[in-house]
């Protein structure tokens, strides 16, 4: 995949991003708490009555650099994938800077994508869909044999990468794939997508920061959802068909660690 | 080789409820009971602590708390002459791993079945005639009835410190609970939860459509609470991690929390961690087991642990396959009908439709795992199946249990799956909506059965438990039947969009999560000819073997399975008891 294509949208230079950490990295609140005192900063935290608006953050912290798994041109695919999953708006920044691309990096390269209580013994053969996944790949080389396969087949289609695509094209290419109408011989594009690449989207969205993604909480607090510690005995009836101000202002398995 | 061990009394495979309720009994009387247990105790784990506990990517997602696929898993196919495929890393259902098993990481709903669906079979056929059951719907009478059984429920109920609203006392149809619900001696050890939103909202529109709704009974605790052997649980926190976590609350009822710390007390109690049985030594001539094999998971060694009686107290799928592992009674054979183990295999029939309000604050976050109100009109057979060309039914649910924002996001239908307009609508939804949930039935079926697989072996070696399973006719129109029962609730409520009534179909579908209630393989019954066990969970084919679960189930019905296998355990607990002074066939 060669770099001079002259992408539409941005692709993060590892350089740059390196070079503005400093800047741009917000501190995440300095709840600390011990395990011991969770209950009880929960509590406290329920106190003000603030409604929960789905003001995003305009900023948050630089996403980790560096990826262990992906190659740089694996990790330009990544990054606009992301990038045209999760654009820069009102609601969010873009996907790169959420850290969409580092965590689904780093699941790769951790257990999950060693295939991590995936049973890979043999025979192998092609089943029905609903039987699941049944390829002797870890999901790191699914992952990256689809890639190649997808870009492959973007380049024949398209006559360019896939990081190289404006968005609107990028966009249909991605919802082909999705509707499984990007056709490779030997790689399940549409399986690839959907049951690898689209639910590592959405946890990269959702799950603790910790792992890398939702950086900043910045999809917690898009849709209101407080994190921890969840000690919830008193606000299941105070805010029971109200507002709960706590999702305003979600903690994280970092802020009590 | 294996290194033989000292005899013991009694070895229980499998370390969760049952064997903890079973030893309960059993060290009581002073008897020698050891436990055998793949897992480890994970009271101290990431899993039982904060933060960690709160981690929908760890626990949840990822499974951290399930069995590893990687070592043992099972095959699927949907009819019996299909190939068959293993499942590399199955959702549709979660057995545990560790101490506790499946029941540590439970929700918490714990139902009391029907006063007669131990006598299902005599029960269909009186009232719609010997007609009324297909011929390749193999259900049975049980041979026990709820009467031998409820003080059974009654001192689970008691141990487990249950949360609830009686229904029915003593026959007397108590308001606000179950009218549906089998006959109790008193009110549920603690008062209910505390409703959800969501719960409140659908119980409204159950009202205006005549129905009675009730909150369901719950294992997860509404107050504190001490049990009869003194041990404590804590307060619910309604934190939205129960199903597929650990309670670091101590508040959701657990075998490790409330039973297996009495039990380490007990000097004739032994458990051993750690310790992967893999197979039963029977004696086919003497019609014994005369004790278990097994491989220590620290050490790689192999033992030989001789018994006077065997337990198999494992998950569903894998008692059956030990029994099938070493030819212990008739494999079930789909094509003559001959054989019972595996036979009876059933699942749980669910469906769900969402709601949507924006001036509704669901906040799905503030829940509980047994937070439920249901409706009990259209399960089993409480409601009139003439004409209706099916058996079975389904609980109705408003069951809003977690707000994890990974996998719990509901959206319009309509909604594209990323980019802004995605963005907005999770935004715009996630506190204002909720799901309503049909838990239905499974009969079994002719086709619906285990066995081993031919190919498919497991990372000792041994071959892999086979599933073949779909949803059938019954099955099919059983669900449409109740989807369209929640579809009419939906829009009685004021909802501005019901998401789409979507019964399940064939073919069963093992890539998501649906429920861990798979049930059979070694039917329960008073005949030899259509069951493995006795009546007393006894195995017709040798006597000092006993095996109990869900697997002994006969078939599923609407509710949760696990408040009777609770009952069934402590009065297998009793029968040993007597059966260790006195070896009979009871």
């Amino acid at each position: 995949m060669a770099d001079g294509e002259g992408a539409k949208f941005a692709r993060r230079d590892v350089l740059k991003q390196i070079a503005t950490v400093a800047g741009t990295a917000q501190l995440a609140p300095a709840a600390v708490a011990t395990a011991a005192t969770a209950a009880a900063i929960g509590a406290a935290q329920a106190e003000p009555a603030i409604a929960p608006t789905s003001a995003a953050p305009t900023s948050v912290p630089a996403p980790l650099a560096g990826y262990q798994s992906l190659s740089l041109d694996e990790a330009a695919f990544v990054e606009a994938l992301v990038n045209i999953m999760c654009p820069a708006d009102h609601l969010t920044p873009n996907g790169v800077d959420c850290g969409l691309a580092v965590f689904m990096d780093r699941q790769l390269a951790g257990g999950f994508g060693q295939g991590e209580r995936l049973y890979m013994h043999g025979p192998w053969k092609k089943g029905k869909p609903q039987f699941g996944y049944q390829l002797p790949l870890t999901p790191e080389q699914f992952f990256k044999v689809g890639l190649a396969a997808a870009n492959a087949a973007c380049r024949k289609q398209l006559g360019k990468s896939f990081d190289a695509l404006a968005p609107a094209q990028a966009e249909a290419f991605l919802t082909q794939l999705a509707g499984g109408k990007v056709v490779d011989e030997r790689v399940p594009l549409g399986a690839w997508f959907n049951e690898l690449v689209y639910p590592l989207f959405e946890q990269a969205c959702y799950a603790d920061p910790i792992y890398g993604g939702n950086n900043g909480k910045v999809f917690w607090r898009m849709i209101g959802y407080p994190g921890l510690p969840a000690t919830h005995q008193r606000d299941i009836v105070t805010y029971r068909g109200k507002p709960y101000p706590g999702a305003n202002d979600p903690k994280s398995i970092a802020d009590f660690s | 080789m294996a290194t033989k061990l000292n005899k013991r009394s009694v070895v229980i495979v499998g370390g969760g409820l049952t064997a903890a309720l079973l030893a309960r009994q059993l060290t009581a009387k002073g008897t020698d009971v050891l436990v055998l247990e793949r897992g480890a105790d994970r009271r101290d784990a990431a899993a039982a602590k904060l933060p960690s506990q709160r981690d929908e990517l760890r626990w949840d997602i990822r499974g951290g708390l399930g069995q590893d696929w990687s070592v043992e898993t099972y095959t699927i196919r949907h009819n019996p002459k299909d190939e068959s495929f293993p499942t590399r890393r199955l959702a549709a259902f979660l057995p545990g791993d560790g101490l506790g098993g499946a029941a540590s990481h439970w929700n918490g709903f714990a139902w009391r079945w029907s006063e007669y669906d131990p006598t299902l079979r005599t029960r269909l056929e009186t009232r719609y005639g010997k007609q009324a059951i297909p011929a390749d719907m193999p259900i049975e009478d049980w041979g026990i009835t709820y009467a031998e059984m409820e003080p059974y429920h009654h001192l689970f109920e008691k141990l487990y410190g249950l949360s609830g609203k009686a229904g029915n006392i003593k026959g007397a149809l108590v308001p606000g609970g179950n009218p549906f619900e089998a006959p109790r001696r008193d009110d549920y050890p603690q008062p209910p939860l505390e409703p959800t939103e969501a719960g409140l909202i659908f119980k409204a529109a159950c009202e205006k459509l005549g129905y009675k709704p009730f909150i369901a009974p719950s294992g997860n605790s509404s107050g504190t609470y001490t049990n009869p052997d003194g041990m404590r649980l804590g307060a619910c926190q309604y934190c939205g991690h129960c199903e597929k976590f650990l309670c670091e609350a101590q508040a959701k009822a657990t075998p490790e929390t409330l039973l297996y710390p009495v039990l380490f007390t007990r000097p004739s109690f032994e458990l051993r961690q750690r310790a992967h049985v893999l197979g039963i030594d029977y004696d086919k001539q003497a019609k014994r087991a005369t004790g278990v094999r097994y491989l220590d998971l620290l050490t790689g060694e192999e033992f030989e642990q001789p018994a006077d009686v065997v337990v198999l107290a494992a998950f569903t799928m894998t008692n059956t396959r030990l029994l099938l592992l070493d030819g212990i009674g008739a494999p079930y054979d789909p094509a003559s009908g001959a054989g019972v183990v595996g036979k009876n295999f059933c699942y749980q029939t669910n469906s769900a439709v969402n709601v949507f309000k924006k001036d509704w604050w669901i906040n799905p976050f503030l829940a509980s795992g047994g937070t439920g109100i249901t409706i009990d009109e259209f399960n089993n057979d409480n409601f009139d199946h003439t004409g209706l060309g099916f058996l079975g039914g389904a609980g109705i649910s408003a069951n809003l249990t977690n707000g994890r924002p990974i996998g719990n996001r509901r959206m319009p239908p309509g909604t594209p799956r990323w980019g802004t307009k995605w963005k907005e609508a999770s935004a715009e939804w996630y506190a204002h909506s909720f799901s309503m949930q049909a838990q239905g039935s499974s009969y079994p079926h002719h086709d619906n059965y285990l066995d081993l697989d031919p190919v498919y072996r497991d990372a000792f070696g041994l071959p892999l438990a086979r599933m073949t399973f779909d949803w059938r006719e019954n099955d099919m129109k059983m669900s449409e039947y109740c989807t369209k029962k929640i579809a009419e609730i939906a829009k009685a409520t004021d909802a501005t969009i019901v998401g789409p009534a979507a019964p399940r179909k064939s073919p069963f579908d093992t890539r998501f999560y649906q429920s861990t209630h798979v049930t059979g393989g070694t039917p329960m019954g008073a005949d030899p000819k259509n069951s493995v066990v006795s009546q007393h969970l006894q195995h017709w084919d040798a006597q000092n073997l006993f095996v109990v679960g869900a697997s002994v189930y006969p078939h599923n019905a609407g509710y949760n399975p696990t408040a009777l296998l609770g009952a069934l355990a402590l009065r297998l607990g009793d029968d040993l008891t007597s059966y260790v002074e006195r070896p009979r066939m009871l």
